[in-house]
């Protein structure tokens, strides 16, 4: 059967229009399966042609755009000459052959079928094509070159483009071709510009498998254009080269750019700076490289330091004589009862008459435990070391020192010096020693048993030499410093204050009235008692008066009275008022007359503003400095005055507690025992811990603990000396604190610190410094310091 | 009982609600690995033991007691030195995901109590102003579809680089290529420049890791992205490399390391991309740079020649310069003269009502190489909190402003504006700058968004972290201190700074192909821009669409 001519003009020589040649072409394949198309620039030609049988159009003349256009498997369509925009566009199937160039759009939007062109194309052919599995991959072939922007979006086009004829030899593939290809495979062959995209596309040679299809599809093609002469010359392998999709999961391998930082640091970044670190100059031997950010190690911001004992427990700081309690209820808790007393004896001569009778106790007031329920109680622990026997004493060293005045001050300076094999000769100008307080301070306070017990235990002392009833000169005072390797002034105050103002004379010192009252034969006092000067000693006077008779007690001051504790607290008990402020004019028979002329009455008058030293037998060698019209010992942090071979002590330097004598006779002797060792004396310099680096939410409240020593021992929290509680080792999440034996063998390392054996370490190479330890510690002891 | 000590209560006393940020810490979760405790940058947690009383009260049995229970947990300290900042290092850290600081909802009363020992408050970082900028609202919507030349942003090619430099009015150019005369020199950057942050603000990690992606942008990609040291010198291995020609070196008030620079150059194997002088910071304009004495390490100290340890303010005005004519001739003529007048050199303000006096200046100095202005919201390494909150001018009306100017003059091609403070704030860079080139600039500087986006900078508008004054950059972006710096890998930072480029680029095409621009950057293209907000667009000379 011949082929159904369809003509695009019509008998009168004019142009059908596309829209009824379509219905023309329609109507000619619904009776013939070959047509032949003698088109007149016709569009769309080839669109919704099939036929069971299949279908063959030959075109001839200007053919309209869009040739082959949705082309239908089983359609041929051969163009006789050059085709318009768009061959193949949407091709689904049909193979379309156009025996001379192609323009722009060639295959766009191609899913399948096959596109032969006979000469080259022009820009954005093979774009956007499909590839649909259950179908082959569209094929274009061109026989000379593309246009640019070829291969847009292609998705699964093979195209082979010979470079044979080509409109641009120089550049058979166009500029930039391949531009978000995502599947395919471009065969080309002679010069391209490079220009092709390298996100999308890798140029490489043809593989095996590839070269067997060129060579098995290149003859068909030719045969398809009538080229078959060309067969030798296309088929030289070497001529060919591919540019191959870049698949996603390539692509998700690649860095976003084309080189890993890695190589671009090692390849260009180093030797642009002569092959070394762009910082070695300025900073040598800098180490910059990355780090975890919770190393261990050298890398750590801070690191834990066990530091036991390097500051001190409220107890200690505030005490005048920093008595460590916490060591000794360390000592208990360690059942080691004996060597808490001796430690406790080292500092004191008197634990249990002062820190167990008449220390209003600061080492209570500020005690942490607080923090949880009660203070620790002191005073039972200080009565309990009455009885104990004194610590040995050191060989002599052949050294002695005066101290003059027995007082706490004097009493202990010579009872540290004895200790430490030191002859300490006593001078007291009283026929007892102990000064106010076995002069003044009421026996109810103080118990007597109690005072001679630990009194006896001081005098029973080694080198302890006690002269009585010596009353001082400048005389006496020079022998005694030629005498002795040092002197010490004890003296006290014993100077009572007063004031001018009428019948003062007949006013009684509360030093004078108390000393009498405390000797066998105390003085009667009337029935109303007035005391000026409502501080403690005031209120010991007022429980004398009580004591010896009084009735009515009333204390007066010109300011708001100073007296506290238990002093203040016993006098209130007897009755004793207070009354301030009160300006006293003047003393009459009736009693105290105030400046507004009120009268408290009274028959004994007492005034308790103080007591001054008297030094009339110092030398000038000795310096004083005088403060509210009196005389006082000059002295620096030793207690040493502008006398290198003498020390003053006490009240004598300025007005305090017993315990602050006690202080100062300790620290005193310490400072001569270092000249005379030829050491370096050191004062107590620890700071006191903040209440914060203690943890106290470990311990347990208890509403009414018992006093014993074994309970205030365990309730004890231990401030800044560790009480080996192994929580740190607990709590540390790395595993890096672990707690060691000190070794003491070698004799040259470790010295034993009251007993103290052993010692927590973490391990830098495991720390990570979360500072848990520190947290957790009940005592304070682990702190972290930046290192 | 309970304890007996009650806590004492002062005028600065401060609770939970009343801190900034606030640490939930889920106990249930906890496994108290430490971490958190570890890494934080404050100090601001730690581990606390907290007794509770259970008491036992049974009315008909003599078992009536108290009981307690301790419990621990990561709680936050109260005093305003260790209060959290909010930075999140410790829920980065944990294992578990049971801490995390939240933003206190309450008034924050720290704000009151942040003046300590006389000291107003300084930090490091941003203004502090949440929601979207003025850039942000900023739409483009001249849109080219069927009406003219459509682009596709992925398959066209573009030119998207600026000029930085004096451009001669055409018939100047002619003349002076004829008879051999000076021409200004220029350099076709990427538009968007690492805006000056100085060796010394920056740690050297975060200050080389920059560098080595401002390097790889170009020499691999061939982005040609240009960086501004800031006003800290550069180290000189750097100076006498060929990476210098990506280099804005900056000069100021402090001429911290300049003796280096010019010590190296005989040895300089390339010119410096520009001079940029410093003479404000939109941050806090009139206040002068300020590096604490916490970040002038040895290092530090080594490349500025100063001694260590100690504040180096570089105050807010060059003790040389008297006048605007005199202090802009000098300086420039002064820098232009030292690299053979080879390299474009301009001036940075801070925005101000007075940009425009300024840059009529530079229209008249020949040597002038461009204008950066510099607005509020940008960053800083440290200032005053009242100079960042409270000093400035916002950017967009400022540049708007000198740009139309310019074109009355028609000096628009000439001198080109570079505009700073903000752009990318909240993370929308390329829209910010491609909105500011349209309203005139010819490029933007990034520096607050760059150390965000390279390097992971955990700063944000609500004061989050923002302790760059004091070096203790969790991140190590900000610190000089090693241990710090080094949880900073370069390489990570120079692979981000090329992502980053990458992406604005192609942000750039998505933004400019709709627009039908593909061959010119679009400087002063203000008929593409609109704002749904009528003053605003009034303000700026551009739509007013709803």
């Amino acid at each position: 059967m011949s082929a159904t001519v369809v003509k695009g003009l019509d008998e009168n020589g004019r142009r059908i229009s596309s829209m009824e040649f379509e219905t023309m072409v329609q109507a000619a394949a619904q009776k013939n399966n070959v047509l032949q198309i003698e088109a007149m620039g016709q569009h769309n030609l080839g669109i919704r042609l099939q036929h069971e049988d299949g279908l063959s159009i030959s075109v001839s003349g200007p053919t309209g755009q869009r040739l082959g256009c949705m082309g239908m498997p089983g359609t041929v369509i051969t163009c006789r000459g050059a085709a318009s925009d768009d061959v193949g566009y949407l091709n689904i199937g049909a193979e379309i052959t156009v025996l001379g160039d192609a323009t722009n759009g060639v295959c766009n939007a191609m899913a399948n079928g096959k596109v032969y062109i006979a000469g080259s194309i022009g820009a954005r052919g093979l774009t956007m094509t499909k590839w649909n599995p259950d179908f082959e991959k569209p094929e274009l072939w061109v026989l000379g070159s593309t246009g640019d922007s070829f291969a847009e979006f292609n998705c699964g086009g093979i195209a082979v483009v010979c470079g044979i004829d080509a409109k641009t030899p120089g550049n058979v593939l166009g500029y930039r071709p391949c531009v978000g290809m995502v599947g395919g495979t471009i065969y080309f062959r002679g010069a391209t510009d490079d220009s092709y995209a390298r996100n999308n596309a890798r140029l490489a040679a043809p593989t095996d498998d590839q070269w067997k299809w060129l060579k098995e599809n290149i003859p068909v093609y030719l045969v398809k254009i009538s080229r078959e002469e060309l067969e030798s010359s296309l088929l030289i392998r070497d001529e060919w080269q591919v540019l191959n999709t870049i698949s996603p999961q390539e692509r998700a391998l690649l860095f976003s750019g084309p080189m890993p930082m890695a190589e671009f640091r090692n390849k260009h970044w180093n030797h642009a700076f002569g092959g070394g670190d762009p910082l070695r100059d300025l900073a040598p031997g800098l180490d910059r490289s990355p780090i975890e950010s919770v190393p261990s190690g050298d890398m750590r911001r801070k690191k834990p330091f066990w530091a036991n004992r390097e500051s001190a427990a409220p107890c200690t700081y505030y005490c005048p004589v920093h008595i460590p309690t916490v060591d000794r209820l360390r000592l208990i808790r360690e059942g080691k009862i004996n060597e808490a007393y001796e430690m406790l004896l080292e500092f004191t001569p008197l634990p249990a008459s002062v820190c167990g009778a008449v220390c209003p106790n600061l080492c209570m007031d500020n005690c942490s435990r607080q923090g949880v329920d009660t203070p620790i109680e002191v005073q039972v622990l200080g009565r309990a070391v009455g009885t104990a026997a004194s610590p040995d004493v050191a060989p002599s060293i052949e050294k002695k020192v005066a101290i003059i005045g027995g007082g706490p001050a004097g009493i202990n300076a010579a009872w540290q010096l004895a200790h430490a094999g030191i002859e300490a000769h006593i001078f007291e100008k009283d026929t007892f020693i102990g000064g106010k307080l076995a002069q003044v301070v009421p026996w109810e306070r103080l118990s007597q048993a109690i005072w001679d017990q630990e009194i006896k235990r001081f005098l029973d002392t080694p080198n302890i030499h006690v002269n009585l009833g010596v009353e001082l000169t400048q005389e006496i005072f020079n022998t005694l410093k030629n005498d002795f390797d040092y002197v010490i002034i004890a003296v006290g105050t014993h100077e009572p204050r007063k004031i001018p103002f009428p019948g003062h004379e007949t006013v009684l010192p509360a030093l004078d009235f108390l000393k009498k009252a405390k000797s066998p034969n105390p003085e009667k006092v009337g029935k109303e008692v007035v005391i000026i000067g409502a501080g403690n000693v005031g209120c010991d006077v007022a429980c004398e008066a009580y004591r010896l008779g009084a009735e009515k007690v009333t204390l007066v001051d010109i300011q708001k009275p100073l007296a506290f504790g238990k002093e203040k607290e016993a006098a209130e008990a007897l009755g004793a008022q207070f009354r301030w402020p009160v300006v006293t004019s003047k003393v009459t028979p009736d009693g105290l007359v105030m400046d507004n002329g009120d009268v408290i009455p009274a028959q004994t008058v007492i005034i308790s503003i103080g007591d001054v030293p008297n030094l009339q037998f110092l030398p000038d060698s000795v310096e004083t400095l005088t403060v509210g019209g009196a005389a006082w010992m000059k002295t620096n942090e030793a207690h040493l005055t502008t006398d290198a071979k003498v020390l003053a002590i006490g009240d004598v330097e300025k007005p305090g507690l017993a315990t602050d004598a006690l202080g100062a006779g300790k620290t005193a002797a310490e400072y001569i025992i270092a000249q005379f060792k030829d050491e370096e004396w050191k004062p107590f310099a620890k700071e006191v811990i903040p209440q914060q680096a203690l943890t106290i939410a470990h311990y347990t409240p208890d509403n009414s603990p018992d006093s014993s020593q074994e309970n205030s021992a365990d309730r004890c929290l231990s401030c800044a000396s560790c009480r080996d509680c192994h929580l740190c080792e607990t709590i540390c999440p790395e595993g890096a604190i672990s707690r060691r034996d000190l070794d003491f063998s070698h004799g040259n390392g470790y010295k034993a610190d009251h007993g103290i054996t052993y010692e927590y370490v973490s391990d830098d190479n495991k720390c990570i410094a979360c500072g848990f330890c520190v947290d957790t510690c009940p005592c304070g002891i682990w702190s972290m310091s930046p290192f | 009982m309970v304890s007996t000590r009650s806590l004492s209560i002062g005028p600065g006393s401060l609770s939970y609600t009343d801190l900034p940020w606030i640490i939930q810490h889920r106990e249930d979760r906890c496994t108290l690995c430490g971490h958190c405790t570890a890494v934080c940058p404050k100090e601001a947690i730690y581990l606390a033991y907290r007794r509770q009383r259970m008491p036992k009260l049974d009315i008909l049995s003599k078992k009536r007691n108290n009981e307690y229970r301790t419990f621990v947990g990561i709680r936050q300290k109260k005093n305003m030195e260790n209060s959290c900042i909010g930075c999140s290092m410790c829920s980065m850290v944990c294992p578990n995901e049971a801490i995390e600081p939240v933003p206190n909802t309450n008034e924050n009363r720290t704000l009151f109590f942040n003046n300590q020992k006389g000291e107003p408050a300084k930090r490091g970082g941003r203004r502090n102003e949440v929601g979207p900028t003025l850039l942000d609202r900023i739409m483009f919507n001249r849109i080219s579809m069927l009406t003219d030349p459509a682009l596709d942003a992925g398959r066209h090619e573009f030119h998207i680089t600026t000029t930085l430099g004096r451009t001669l009015d055409p018939e100047v150019f002619l003349k002076r290529t004829r008879d051999g005369g000076w021409i200004p020199p220029t350099r076709e950057i990427f538009p968007f420049v690492i805006g000056s942050m100085s060796f010394g603000a920056l740690s050297p990690n975060m200050w080389l890791g920059l560098l080595q992606g401002v390097a790889y942008c170009n020499e691999v990609l061939g982005i040609p992205v240009v960086m501004c040291t800031g006003e800290g010198g550069c180290p000189p291995w750097v100076l006498k490399s060929p990476y210098l020609k990506y280099i804005i070196l900056q000069i100021a008030s402090g001429y911290f390391g300049w003796d280096e620079i010019i010590r190296a150059i005989p040895d300089m194997q390339c010119d410096p991309a520009a001079i940029e002088i410093k003479y404000g910071q939109g941050a806090k304009p009139g206040d002068g740079g300020l590096l604490m004495w916490f970040k002038v390490s040895q290092l530090i100290a080594r490349l500025r020649g100063v001694p260590e340890g100690v504040d180096l303010p570089s105050p807010p005005v060059h003790q040389t310069l008297y006048s605007i004519e005199e202090s802009v001739m000098k300086m420039i003529q002064t820098l232009s003269t030292a690299f053979g007048h080879k390299v474009p050199i301009y001036p940075k303000i801070s925005a101000s009502t007075s940009a425009k006096s300024v840059l009529n200046n530079l229209v008249r100095n020949p040597y002038a190489g461009g204008l950066l202005i510099d607005g509020i919201d940008g960053g800083t390494g440290a200032a005053y909190n009242v100079s960042m909150d409270a000093t400035g001018h916002p950017i967009a009306s400022n540049v708007r402003e000198c740009y139309l100017d310019l074109v009355k003059q028609g000096k628009q091609n000439e001198i080109p504006i570079f505009a700073a403070g903000g752009i990318g704030k909240n993370g929308n860079v390329t829209q910010n700058g491609l909105a500011l080139i349209m309203l005139g600039a010819s490029g933007v500087h990034i520096g607050k968004y760059i150390m965000q986006a390279a390097a992971g900078c955990l700063g944000n508008e609500k004061n989050r972290c923002n302790v760059c004054n004091v070096g203790i950059c969790p991140k190590g972006i900000t610190s000089q201190n090693p241990k710090l710096y080094r949880r900073l890998d370069p390489d990570q930072v120079a692979e981000r700074v090329a992502h980053i480029f990458m992406s604005i680029s192609t942000e750039m095409k998505k933004i400019m192909a709709p627009l039908g621009r593909s061959q010119s950057l679009p400087v002063g293209m203000s008929d593409a821009l609109g704002i749904a907000d009528k003053d605003a667009a009034d303000r700026l000379n551009i739509k007013y669409v709803c």
